[in-house]
């Protein structure tokens, strides 16, 4: 018989209607609603350039430079944008193209090439028939002007100096939102489309204001009110009256504490209800998955107000209750503030990102810049480049090129800076000595990715593709030297590098640099080349091997296609098979011969959605996000197949698995999924492993390496039919270092015990955007950070704990004699 | 005979607590057997401390017993079913801010489990019965004590329970308030209803209970109707005969030490007690304690045999009062005496 209990929890209802405070809440929140029921937005073309859109302001100074002082520019896209700008930065840009260090704004760029928008005399059609012209472009470029919009009119502008300026802007929604208050504009506005829009509302704006104004005022708030609740109760003529009812205590309690949730439900049901209102209305969101917020709010409230009514049980004060449950939020709020700072700097840091074999050995590069190998005899990591968690340093994906050699660099600031700090260069590590890296060639700057294909170390950024021989590579490294580096002393050694070495590299560099404008700079053509090399463009030993024509945008993304000397590289809707020259094993001509487009697929659209691309013998494997994932083959690039995401999550990497004409698929929520095409048919399996973090195929072991839980690795053997395929055949469990003996023993233990409320709002996010886990960050994949939002941790560690404390206080009730 | 209401058979409760000091262990109730039946003003009488609200709080089930056995309806003290036919007016009942006492006997009855229905109607009849009508939709914060003590024992008649634990009824109520519960009382014991009552007024309690316990120390001292607890072998015969006839002046002034009569003289060794005698404006008045109706008789006789003049005559039977001091005078407790729990204040 529920009725007495009904009775209660509706008698707290009663009573939280009756509270001063809480009409004191409702008036705030009503208040707050209507603050921001005015807010709106209009969604525009992007037009206007601001600083954050020039990618690498050195890049561009020296294309514009360039485009200024080279008479072959004169008339070219790059050169007629180059005149528009001032005369004061036209003269900073000559001194640029001298060869000074000459710091030029990003704002006063930005805001010359908006002015040069209102202008358009510098186009020319010719002149822009060599740029590569985004569809969108050339879909504005057909309008007859007198149909084209002033908006219209300032977006193909825009695009125009785009594609004057190929490589040098981030790539951005073509539309723009402006946020609005009671009909003004807002001075800032986001250059996002309205889809990103709502996908930021969604997975940010929403689950921060539930932390700030529902975790954390409105739950302290209901607090202050509900402590009372329990030691009025057990007043001696309240308490005894109701056990002299026929009623059960622990259900008497319950039904307290359920009535108790009933100010913060009343309070948030408002709060709650306005916010999906005004967002409907006033932005076009109507997300009725924001409603989860109620029952989410109510039940964070629930963990506290567990603690406060035990409190309250235990010395019947409203004070001490208020008291312990704050002591409490505190614990809480440290736990996950340590919890949080040893996932960013001892779990974050440590994960693996890239993975390098040769033979048994594995040279990996993880998250937090550093790159280490696998020690056997010690079971553990061993670090080869250690990295400043400060420095935010990038580690080139590490990949073998000859036997005991794997190539690597490390970007010094790569995350913040695409070319990083200082000049790049190769690392050539040594397996024979601890795999000890050894500095050689200079790289293209903002090299992002290396190749070794058919003897040839292929770099690439976002300039284009170079190309050097792998011998050259390894004999300039002097790893093979009689007389090492590292022994002859002479030479950048492991410690120099580990210490600090980019900066001691940027010393040498400076150096060589100025030597080689010394001798260089006896005339335009010296000054040319110069630039181009500052803005990623060739440099003595990589030479060009980007066909003409081919212009690479973000998303750039490259695969070797196995053993076919091909590599597939995707440019902003654009994928093309390169067949790379053959190289007898000697030094690249000057003039390298570039690369042969085999296959060219333009896709209809040309978004800048994020995009994975592996590639195997025989197939090429595509995926952008919100489209299906197309199974192209590889010669011709022909379409074979498509096929959803698989557990519709978002593909973090993909790779291929050799000859079989499988891919196996990483996803955002940190699974491996094996694709396997069967005519028009693809089967998807899951594997075991959880938390993987990276995959790589391991083609001399003909097994896929999956990097997951931090630090360890499985091999599972890919053998198409065979008995041992997909079996784990390999394990790396590695001995975890001092911080991390902490993480495991004592910090995670403290969280599992303690209810995770501060992840809450993960929980809130994925309920409101429908997604589990999503990618974040920049266009290159290793600028890419994967957010697994945890859902089911925090409900869990939470219910739990409830649990605990209602139980414990129910025993209490029950037991006690009052 | 009908079987008993409520019916307790060597009720214990001790307390226990820890503190920094040691262990204490209070015995609030130390195996007290009563029986209440079907019908009857049951009263339970003591000093602070002499363990009644345990005792009630053990029959309403609030608090466990740790020896003993108590049933009410035949039922375990404790149980739904018992408990769903007792109405229970607490001492000082305390009602959340946010009801009127509508509202109130709204979530009492729910409580017990009524409907609303049910409610309605009882909650008319009983707020005439108290006094309340009228004054039901206020706001509970505007209720004096008194007006409290009618609404609590609104709630406590209003599941129309058999057994009513009443502690301190009449607490804050003025004389009419007082005398309008007593009949509320007497109506309800005509119906049928048995009526346990904690009470510190002993006139009310007899006024109003036909058996009474007193409860002393956590110990049954007395228990069972009000005439049978009484010393009837100790009745007394109070006589007042007139002093001799003044001289001259008031008898006050006189030096009365001379003309007092020598009782043991006139009496001799037939009264086994002492006689008091005390001199009051002109008249000696005579305690005697007596045994029966003849030892009157021999007394008023003698008197009279001796010339002495008779001017009043009242035989005397111990007062509750006299006898609630008789029985506990020596346990009254001392200020050092009292628990310091307060579950285990009486």
């Amino acid at each position: 018989m529920i009725r007495p209990y009904y009775a209660v929890i509706a008698d707290s209802f009663h009573a939280a209607l009756s509270s001063r405070i809480l009409w004191i809440a409702f008036v705030a929140i009503w208040i707050f609603l209507a603050a921001l029921a005015p807010i709106g937005y209009h969604e525009d073309y992007t037009t206007t350039f601001r600083w954050f859109d020039l990618d690498n302001g050195t890049q561009m100074k020296a294309m514009l430079a360039r485009g200024l002082v080279d008479p072959k520019e004169s008339e070219t896209a790059l050169g007629r944008i180059a005149k528009t700008f001032p005369d004061d930065i036209k003269r900073k840009l000559r001194q640029v193209a001298e060869g000074e260090d000459v710091r030029i704004d990003k704002d006063a760029l930005a805001d010359s090439l908006n002015d040069s928008m209102d202008d358009e005399s510098w186009y020319d059609a010719e002149a822009w028939r060599s740029t590569v012209r985004l569809r969108e472009l050339r879909e504005l470029d057909e309008l007859a002007d007198d149909k084209i919009t002033q908006p219209e009119r300032r977006r193909r502008a825009r695009l125009r100096i785009e594609a004057a300026l190929p490589g040098v802007f981030t790539a951005q929604s073509a539309r723009s939102i402006t946020l609005s208050y009671a009909g003004f504009d807002f001075p800032a506005f986001f250059l996002i489309g309205k889809e990103q829009f709502v996908s930021l509302i969604n997975q940010f704006v929403v689950p921060i204001m539930m932390d700030w104004l529902l975790g954390f005022a409105l739950i302290f708030l209901g607090i202050l009110v509900t402590a009372s609740i329990i030691p009025d109760m057990l007043q001696p003529g309240s308490l005894h009256l109701l056990l002299s009812k026929p009623i059960s205590r622990t259900m008497l309690l319950l039904s307290k504490f359920i009535g108790g949730c009933a100010f913060i439900f009343l309070c948030v049901c408002q709060l709650v209800i306005g916010l999906w209102l005004i967002a409907g209305f006033r932005l076009d969101i109507w997300n009725p998955r924001v409603l989860w917020c109620i029952p989410v709010a109510v039940f964070l409230f629930a963990v506290f107000f567990s603690v406060s009514l035990l409190a309250g049980l235990r010395w019947r004060s409203p004070i001490l209750s208020i008291g312990v449950t704050c002591m409490f939020g505190a614990f809480v709020l440290v736990i996950g503030f340590i919890g949080g700072y040893f996932d960013g700097l001892v779990r974050g840091p440590d994960r693996i990102a890239r993975l390098a074999f040769d033979s048994t050995d594995i040279v990996i590069a993880t998250r937090g810049g550093e790159l280490k190998y696998f020690d056997e005899s010690s079971n553990a990591w061993e670090d080869v480049i250690e990295a400043d968690f400060r420095q935010r340093d990038l580690i080139v994906p590490p990949i073998r090129i000859a036997e005991d050699k794997i190539a690597t660099a490390k970007i010094r600031n790569g995350r913040f800076n695409l070319y990083g700090s200082g000049s790049l260069d190769l690392l050539v590590l040594d397996g024979t000595d601890n795999w000890s890296p050894h500095p050689g060639l200079r790289l293209p700057n903002g090299t992002r990715r290396l190749f070794n294909i058919n003897g040839m170390l292929v770099a690439l950024n976002n300039a284009g593709l170079m190309a050097t021989t792998v011998s050259k590579a390894v004999s300039e490294s002097g790893v093979d030297e009689v007389g090492k580096f590292g022994s002859a002393g002479d030479g950048p050694t492991r410690d120099r590098l580990n210490e600090d070495g980019a900066g001691d590299n940027e010393g040498v560099d400076e150096a060589d640099e100025n030597k080689t404008l010394a001798v260089e700079k006896i005339g335009v053509t010296a000054w040319i080349s110069d630039l181009i090399r500052m803005q990623g463009g060739e440099t003595e030993e990589f030479r060009s091997i980007l066909p003409a024509g081919v212009t690479l945008t973000e998303p750039l993304r490259a695969a070797v296609a196995g053993d076919t000397g091909s590599l597939v590289l995707y440019s902003r809707g654009r994928l093309m098979r390169l067949e790379l020259p053959k190289t007898d094993g000697a030094s690249m001509e000057t003039s390298a011969v570039p690369a042969v487009i085999a296959a060219d697929l333009l896709m209809e659209d040309t978004t800048a959605a994020r995009t994975t691309l592996a590639a195997s013998d025989r197939s090429v494997l595509l995926s952008r996000a919100e489209s299906p994932v197309k199974w192209l083959d590889s010669t011709d690039l022909a379409t074979l197949v498509e096929f959803p995401t698989p557990g519709d999550q978002s593909i973090v990497s993909a790779v291929g698995l050799g000859d079989s004409d499988r891919f196996a698929i990483l996803t955002t929520d940190g699974q491996v999924h094996i694709a396997s095409r069967d005519g028009d048919d693809v089967t998807v399996r899951l594997l075991d492993q959880t938390e993987v973090t990276a995959i790589e195929y391991d083609a001399p072991n003909r097994c896929l390496a999956i990097a997951h839980h931090i630090d360890s690795i499985d091999w599972v053997k890919i053998d198409d039919g065979g008995a041992e395929d997909l079996m784990v055949t390999r394990t790396i469990r590695p001995s975890v270092s001092s911080w991390r003996s902490v993480d495991r023993y004592l910090i995670t233990p403290l969280r599992t015990m303690t209810p995770q409320t501060g992840e809450l709002s993960q929980t809130v996010a994925a309920l409101i955007s429908g997604e589990s886990s999503f990618v974040i960050g920049g266009g290159s994949s290793e600028e890419q950070e994967v957010i697994q939002l945890k859902i089911a941790r925090p409900v869990i560690s939470c219910s739990l704990f409830i649990v605990v404390m209602l139980t414990l206080a129910c025993i209490s009730f029950a037991r006690h004699d009052y | 005979m009908q079987p008993p209401i409520v019916d307790v058979q060597k009720l214990q409760k001790v307390y226990r607590s820890f503190s920094l000091t040691g262990r204490r262990r209070i015995e609030a109730v130390r195996g007290v057997s009563l029986q209440a039946f079907p019908g009857e003003v049951f009263g339970l009488l003591g000093p602070n401390g002499a363990g009644k609200t345990t005792l009630i709080k053990m029959l309403l089930g609030v608090v466990k017993p740790s020896g003993g056995t108590a049933k009410l309806f035949d039922q375990p003290i404790g149980s739904t079913a018992a408990r769903s036919r007792v109405g229970y007016l607490p001492e000082s009942l305390r009602v959340d801010r946010h009801h009127t006492a509508r509202s109130a006997l709204r979530y009492y009855g729910r409580m017990s489990g009524m409907s609303s229905a049910e409610i309605h109607s009882r909650s008319n009849e009983l707020l005439k019965l108290v006094g309340l009508e009228g004054r039901d939709r206020e706001s509970v914060r505007r209720f004096s004590k008194g007006m409290y003590q009618r609404l609590g024992l609104a709630q406590a008649l209003l599941h129309d329970p058999d057994l009513l634990v009443l502690d301190e009824p009449t607490d804050g109520l003025d004389p009419v308030g007082r005398n309008e519960v007593r009949k509320v009382i007497d109506r309800l014991r005509n119906s049928g209803k048995t009526i346990f009552l904690n009470s510190h007024i002993l006139q009310e309690v007899e006024l109003v209970c036909s058996r009474v316990a007193i409860l002393a120390k956590g110990e049954i001292k007395a228990i069972g109707r009000l005439d049978e607890l009484s010393h009837r072998d100790e009745q007394q015969l109070v006589v007042e005969v007139l002093a001799d006839p003044p001289e001259s002046g008031f008898a006050e002034d006189r030096d009365l030490g001379d003309v007092v009569p020598d009782w043991q003289a006139i009496f001799g060794d037939q009264l086994n007690d002492a006689i008091e005698s005390i001199q009051v404006g002109g008249v000696h008045r005579l305690t005697i304690g007596v045994d029966d109706q003849e030892q009157i008789n021999w007394i008023i006789d003698t008197l009279r045999q001796s010339n002495q003049s008779i001017c009043r005559l009242q035989v005397r039977r111990e007062s509750l009062e006299e006898t609630f001091m008789r029985l506990v005078g020596n346990d009254l407790p001392g200020e050092n005496d009292l628990p310091r729990e307060p579950e285990a204040a009486e």
